[in-house]
């Protein structure tokens, strides 16, 4: 699974980078441009750890977040699921919500909160919720009905047994949305740390911007695809783990 | 024990048609009765409105010393965290542990004691739902095509070991199979489209209990019977 992940992103990133090169050289761009294979390689050797922690900062922030995310899309889900009022107000809210651009919020988080770990966490926390609790809502409001009829005609059931059931038939695809999801909170807290922060490789991407750097920003992408890779490579692998465990599969 | 439905007149929300119209009909002591009738008639909808499942029905339904119905239909699962001895032991209310073991050997669910739900066949899965909700209190019991995808035998003695084992309360037995429903069931309710009148017609069947010899003759008779009411 691993070797798979880090076998696409190497061949979509040396793509990348050799369409960069062709096009270079085919228009003849100059070093401060886009520099040439040496200059990447030095660059990658001299800023290699530095960038390589950079990366491993932003992970840890993004892993952080996303818990966060789950919980909270978790948790609005189980209230979302009501059939009442409450539910019912939740529901549309998410929806009416979601489609408002964090990033277009963010300056006001750094604002209020400055540009520390909490405005990261939280940018990173918000941009992988949305999609997160649509989907949790849209999984726990949905009923098994035949699984939850016995427990209903019997009397035994109970919030917590309907989320299990909902959340057990549903696995497969809360691990799907939670995979996916971890890209998203990868993503989040790079723009947040670029848009203003002062740790993370979003940040180092926005000092290497300003110096026209862009060998930099090449290793900067480089490690972040590698990185992420591994994360969602143990994020599918946790998600086999538990449905091996349950025997869903 | 009594369940008398009077004048029931039900149609689904949105829908142009009645699905029953002045529908009377009634079951009058313990035993184990069919609801019988051809597909689409309205079987599973009586079903859900005598268990409370419907409601903004017309009519009346009346229950003399009928206070727990509990309505199980063959497409229910258990939760795939469980393993079936797990999920038994848990829904089996402290009084009917004994009933256990008894359901579980006669229902010939030993083997599947230890697989989840999704292993078993479509006739384990079928007998193991029926099992749990035996192993709960109840007065009326609808089962709705619960013994689907069982062989001929193991009906026969799952239906006979209900007959021994709950002599005293009220089954309400759905089945599209004229024989077994003939030959098992001590009153018949023939269910019919609403265009015709009455709705619902009330016939004997052979109650066999497997305590004495069917004669052939009278089973065929009882079969004639319903084929030409329904």
């Amino acid at each position: 699974m691993l070797h798979r992940r880090v076998y696409q992103f190497l061949i979509i990133y040396f793509t990348g980078l050799a369409a960069l090169m062709l096009m270079k050289y085919s228009l003849h761009l100059s070093d401060y441009t886009i520099p040439g294979v040496t200059e990447i390689w030095t660059t990658c050797r001299r800023y290699f750890a530095l960038y390589l922690m950079a990366v491993l900062n932003t992970l840890c922030v993004a892993i952080l977040g996303h818990l966060l995310s789950i919980c909270m899309a978790t948790i609005v889900g189980i209230i979302g699921r009501l059939t009442i009022w409450i539910g019912s107000f939740i529901r549309v809210a998410a929806y009416n919500i979601q489609a408002y651009p964090i990033v277009a919020v963010a300056p006001i988080i750094f604002i209020l909160l400055g540009d520390g770990l909490s405005s990261r966490l939280l940018i990173a926390a918000m941009i992988c919720y949305f999609p997160l609790l649509l989907s949790f809502i849209g999984i726990l409001s949905e009923p098994v009905k035949e699984i939850e009829h016995f427990f209903e005609s019997t009397r035994r059931m109970n919030w917590g047994l309907q989320v299990k059931i909902r959340a057990f038939e549903n696995i497969h695809k809360l691990i799907t949305v939670i995979v996916g999801s971890a890209t998203l909170a990868m993503v989040g807290t790079i723009v947040a740390e670029f848009i203003a922060a002062n740790a993370g490789i979003g940040y180092s991407i926005r000092i290497a911007l300003y110096q026209s750097d862009l060998a930099k920003i090449l290793v900067a992408l480089f490690l972040i695809g590698i990185c992420t890779s591994i994360y969602l490579v143990f994020l599918e692998w946790l998600g086999w783990f538990i449905k091996k465990r349950f025997g869903t599969i | 024990m009594r369940l008398e439905l009077k004048e029931l007149n039900y149609k689904y929300p949105g829908s142009v048609g009645d699905v029953f119209r002045q529908l009377n009909c009634q079951v009058t002591e313990p035993g184990f009765h069919a609801l019988f009738g051809p597909s689409g008639v309205g079987k599973t909808t009586l079903a859900k409105v005598i268990a409370g499942d419907i409601r903004g029905f017309g009519g009346e339904i009346n229950l003399q010393r009928i206070h727990q119905i509990l309505y199980t239909y063959n497409l229910e699962r258990i939760p795939g965290w469980y393993c079936i001895r797990e999920h038994l032991e848990s829904i089996t209310p402290e009084s009917n542990r004994q009933r256990l073991q008894d359901l579980v050997d006669s229902f010939g669910l030993q083997p599947c004691l230890n697989s989840r739900f999704s292993q078993l066949s479509l006739g384990q899965q079928n007998r193991t739902n029926l099992a749990r909700y035996l192993l709960q209190d109840f007065d009326l019991l609808i089962m709705d095509e619960s013994l689907a995808n069982v062989d001929e035998i193991t009906k026969e003695k799952i239906i006979l070991k209900i007959k021994a084992l709950f002599p005293q309360r009220c089954f309400l037995y759905i089945s599209h199979n004229v024989v077994e429903v003939s030959k098992f069931c001590k009153q018949i309710l023939v269910l019919r489209s609403h265009h015709k009148a009455p709705q619902a017609v009330s016939l004997q069947g052979q109650d066999f209990n497997g305590q004495r010899v069917l004669k052939e003759k009278d089973l065929e008779q009882s079969m004639l019977e319903i084929v030409n009411a329904s």
